[in-house]
């Protein structure tokens, strides 16, 4: 009978609007600018080395870049990487969070040194990590470091050994992130569950793959999720641990080193572009495996 | 001290139709309950009456001013949730005083108030404490102090005893309507209990599927429910129905299904007669029926099958089958019935219900 | 019986655990070892006579003292702080407004910018600071503090709003509504009932962005330029390291003091942190 504009409802999406500006306006400024700044560079010839205007070359950056061996190298190392990585995080992150998962004496204590890897900072951890594994020729366990690293690389190919210690890197730190994060997820499971699983089944090989995987799978998802996007990204943790002397480039690297080294700005763009395609298979697969958390602030 | 209009109210979300067309007028100090199943719109018209939620169409007047663009806090109500929502963080003391502090009462006024509320309720002690601490029906106790605390115009109770233990749910249940005895505050409840709404409501308003299905004082939809549903909906054990039809056998009406042929009372009779030779539905309580004894009239009685037997001390419950028609009787203690004895059941003839096929109203 | 599951404890827990544990922790001993081993043992042979390769026969703080005096490691600390506690205190009021608004009111494309929000965290920093070099250096921040300060809610503002979002949805949504009955502002509501709740969760988050921001390392490596300027993790890397020249000791000295303040942050709430975290995802 009588149409009542919603008071209260209109005063909601002035506030929910009032909330989220904050946020909106600094990511717009610090994300959504840069983006479209990359794309428009990615497009040019700039370079603060290069005399004059600036350029547009068209897709002319792109066209090198596909035609460039190293880059399809650098492709070819970041794809190897993530995966490796992503796989042995996960592997050690769930066998810390399913050792973690019961209650027993010093647990905290051992949560504190698994969780220790992530929250030191990487910079510096990663400097404990290049002497162990390059020790300067003087120290006292350089021999046998030099030995391994020769057969590492004689098998290999040069520079397997500082890739291999980036990964060994990569999965030592990231496991501790997707410990606590599964963790996280187990603690969410209801207890019950896990009882009835135990009344239903004596092998706790069966319980863990009928039971626990399944419930856990929303957050595994996130966890290879978080790793594989990181990963395929990485650019401080490779030129930390090589401290900028990069045998294996992946695209981070290499974009870097365009940037810093050659000033080559489009070129760079470019580059840094291509791992669009990269990040978005990854999440177009993950969206596939579970409901991403922002979807269901919609329910 | 207020009386609660709503008119033409209508609630829809996207693609449900949750309230449909209510009126309502909710006299000043009158305890009325909203009683349906899950989903019949109840909880939302007491949330519309709140400002929890938008009135899609329609009109609520609290006491004299139209409040459907006013907002929660200044509609002057006092809501008691189903899951208590006390603030965790607080203390029971600031739980109850959050109210009128945001309100600027001074801090005289809320100890004062405070104080009495926590006397009514027999709570002084827990004053201090933080909800966790507390049990579930200090829980409620405090959240019903929270409300009393702020002399509010109406009472808004949402499922108030639902997480209560089925002992303490009949104890809240009397101490409820002591005080509102006491305070005579108009009050709206909403509860999917029969039991609760016959129980403390002065009016009860019987919801299904959005529509308001009749609203009358206890009684009156005990004795003369205005439809099958609501025929079905009060009274526990819930009423029998048997598809009948009518027939006219030497001057009098006759319902008839194969097992059970009674003849239709003299007080109903005149109403029937448009269902002369048409099919219907019988209701008669489990209460209105009884074992048949020599002195029963045959013309209201049948013969049955006992299928259950479920005694439960001041009365035992029979499962018979008459014919194919399963019904259940309500019969005295004394009673001796085994599984598969033949029983013969007498119905009370000014107690019975008929109810038209296809409109399911009664007639 | 009673044997066999000890024995399988032990296969199944205890020895995993153990190694696991030492796996972990062995980088963290070997830096310290390293940290206080006088460079006269650290600098010979692994068969020289009288060595201790898993420790030290003369500990020293030599190396700390060395690193406290002879270069600006404190005004590193600092700088890292300063920059860290700012940029979380920004994060975190983006995040938590944000998240509540994404978690509790409806309003017209809420999903689509919930969404728009939790990408940006995607948007890789090697994607970035080509860009955020540019626009830094026309607002003339290099070389500043503020240029960290501006460019960490890239990373910290979507996952502090998505973890807060999920906390907000753990409350019960009662909770407030009694609040709005009882005579609060939706805002009111908000900031007198839901915030003070939500003190995990944010906890949790502003621990995850303190974190975050004090281990950065690209954007601080590009952005400051001047040795007085940098983060700690960016100078013990680039002012420790002289071309082929490293000072390991000074080095795993300020790895691990570098590290103090985020260990002492994490013991402290390492139990909000796991039910904050739990609390989220949980929503």
């Amino acid at each position: 009978m009588v149409s009542v504009k919603p008071a209260g409802r209109a005063g909601d999406i002035r506030l929910a609007y009032a909330l989220l500006s904050p946020a909106l306006l600094l990511l717009a400024v610090v994300i959504a600018y840069p983006v479209g700044w990359e794309v428009w560079t990615s497009l040019t010839d700039l370079s603060p080395l290069k005399d004059g205007s600036t350029g547009f070359v068209g897709l002319a950056n792109y066209r090198r870049l596909l035609a460039d061996a190293t880059f399809w190298q650098a492709a070819l190392v970041t794809v190897v990487y993530a995966a490796v990585t992503s796989a042995g995080k996960l592997a050690l992150g769930l066998g810390f969070a399913l050792l973690l998962a019961r209650p027993f004496r010093g647990r905290a204590l051992v949560f504190l040194a698994i969780f220790l890897p992530w929250a030191y900072p990487a910079g510096v951890s990663v400097i404990g990590w290049y002497w162990t594994l390059n020790p300067p020729t003087i120290t006292a366990y350089a021999p046998f470091m030099g030995q391994l690293k020769y057969a590492v690389d004689g098998t290999f190919g040069i520079g397997a050994w500082a890739f291999a210690s980036v990964m060994l890197f990569n999965i030592w730190r990231g496991s501790s992130f997707i410990a606590v994060l599964l963790l996280a997820g187990i603690n969410a499971i209801p207890q019950e569950l896990f009882e009835c699983a135990l009344l239903e089944s004596r092998s706790a090989w069966r319980r863990f793959r009928l039971v626990t995987v399944p419930l856990l799978k929303p957050f595994l998802a996130l966890g290879v999720f978080l790793s594989l996007t990181s990963a395929f990204a990485d650019l401080s943790n490779v030129w930390m641990l090589t401290a900028g002397r990069i045998v294996f480039p992946v695209i981070g690297t290499h974009a870097y080193w365009l940037v810093i080294k050659a000033g080559q700005y489009g070129p760079a763009s470019a580059l840094s572009l291509t791992l669009v395609p990269f990040l978005l298979a990854v999440l177009l697969v993950l969206f596939r495996l579970f409901d991403p958390p922002q979807e269901r602030s919609t329910a | 001290m207020a009386q609660v209009m709503m008119k033409d109210l209508n609630k829809k979300y996207d693609e449900v139709h949750a309230v449909k067309d209510v009126n309502l007028h909710i006299r000043d100090k009158e305890f009325i309950v909203l009683v349906g199943p899950s989903g019949c719109g109840k909880s939302t018209t007491l949330r519309m009456v709140a400002g929890l939620e938008e009135i899609t169409a329609g009109e609520i007047t609290i006491g004299d001013r139209v409040v459907n663009d006013l907002p929660p806090k200044d509609r002057d109500i006092a809501m008691v949730f189903q899951n208590y929502a006390l603030y965790p963080h607080m203390t029971v003391y600031d739980n109850m005083a959050f109210g009128l502090k945001m309100r600027k009462f001074p801090k005289t006024e809320i100890a004062k108030r405070v104080g009495e509320a926590a006397e009514i309720l027999g709570i002084q002690e827990l004053l201090k404490r933080k909800p966790r601490q507390l049990s579930g029906g200090q829980r409620q106790r405090v959240a019903v102090g929270r409300a009393i605390v702020r002399h509010p115009q109406v009472f808004l109770f949402d499922e108030p005893l639902s997480n209560l233990d089925a002992k303490l749910r009949v104890q809240m249940r009397v101490e409820l309507k002591r005080l509102h005895d006491r305070l005579e505050t108009t009050a709206i409840y909403v509860t999917h209990d029969q039991v609760e709404a016959m129980t403390l409501g002065d009016r009860v308003v019987v919801m299904k599927d959005g529509w308001i299905q009749q609203v009358g004082e206890p009684l009156e939809l005990y004795g003369r429910p205005a439809n099958r549903f609501v025929a079905g909906f009060i009274g526990s054990p819930s009423m029998n129905f048997v598809e009948m039809t009518i027939a006219e056998t030497n001057g009098a009406l006759w319902a008839d299904t194969p097992g059970i042929r009674v003849k239709v009372p003299p007080a109903s009779a005149a109403r029937l007669g448009p269902y002369k030779g048409q099919r219907l539905t019988l209701g008669i309580r489990p209460e209105d029926l009884r074992v048949a004894t020599g002195s029963d009239p045959a013309d209201y009685s049948f013969d049955t099958v006992v299928d259950v037997v479920e005694p439960l001390g001041s009365e035992i419950l029979l499962d018979v089958k008459a014919g194919s028609n399963v019904m259940v009787a309500r019969v005295d203690p004394t009673v001796r019935a085994k599984l598969h004895d033949k029983m013969r059941l007498s119905l009370h003839p000014e107690r019975v219900h008929f109810f038209d096929l296809k409109t399911e109203l009664a007639i | 019986m009673v044997i066999e599951r000890r024995w399988k404890k032990w296969v199944f827990f205890y020895i995993p655990l153990t190694v696991f544990v030492l796996g972990t922790l062995f980088p963290f001993y070997w830096m310290f070892v390293t940290a206080i081993r006088p460079d006269a043992e650290l600098y010979r042979s692994w068969r020289a006579v009288n060595n201790a390769p898993f420790w030290t026969l003369q500990p020293t703080l030599e190396h700390f003292r060395d690193l406290m005096a002879k270069t600006m490691f404190p005004q590193w600390l600092w700088n890292t702080f300063f920059i860290a506690v700012i940029s979380t205190a920004i994060s975190l009021a983006c995040g938590l407004l944000a998240g509540y608004a994404l978690a509790r009111l409806k309003f017209p494309m809420a999903g689509a910018l919930g969404t728009s929000i939790f990408v940006t965290y995607l948007v890789p920093p090697t994607l970035l600071f080509i860009p955020l070099a540019d626009i830094v250096r026309d607002f003339q921040l290099g070389n500043t503090p503020w240029a960290l300060i501006l460019t960490y809610p890239t990373f910290l503002i979507p996952f502090s709003t998505w973890l807060l979002m999920g906390y907000f949805k753990t409350i019960p949504k009662e909770l407030e509504e009694c609040a709005r009955i009882d005579g609060a502002t939706r805002f009111g509501a908000m900031t007198r009932i839901i915030f003070p709740i939500a003190v995990p969760g944010i906890l949790s988050a502003g621990i995850f962005a303190f974190t975050l921001s004090w281990n950065e390392f690209i954007y601080a490596l590009i952005f400051l330029s001047s040795p007085e300027r940098k983060t700690v993790p960016v100078g013990v890397v680039s002012e420790l390291i002289r071309g082929d020249i490293y000072f390991w000791g000074q080095l795993m000295a300020g790895a691990l003091l570098g590290s103090i303040p985020v260990a002492l942050v994490y013991s402290f709430f390492v139990e909000y942190y796991v039910t904050g975290l739990t609390g989220s995802v949980k929503g």
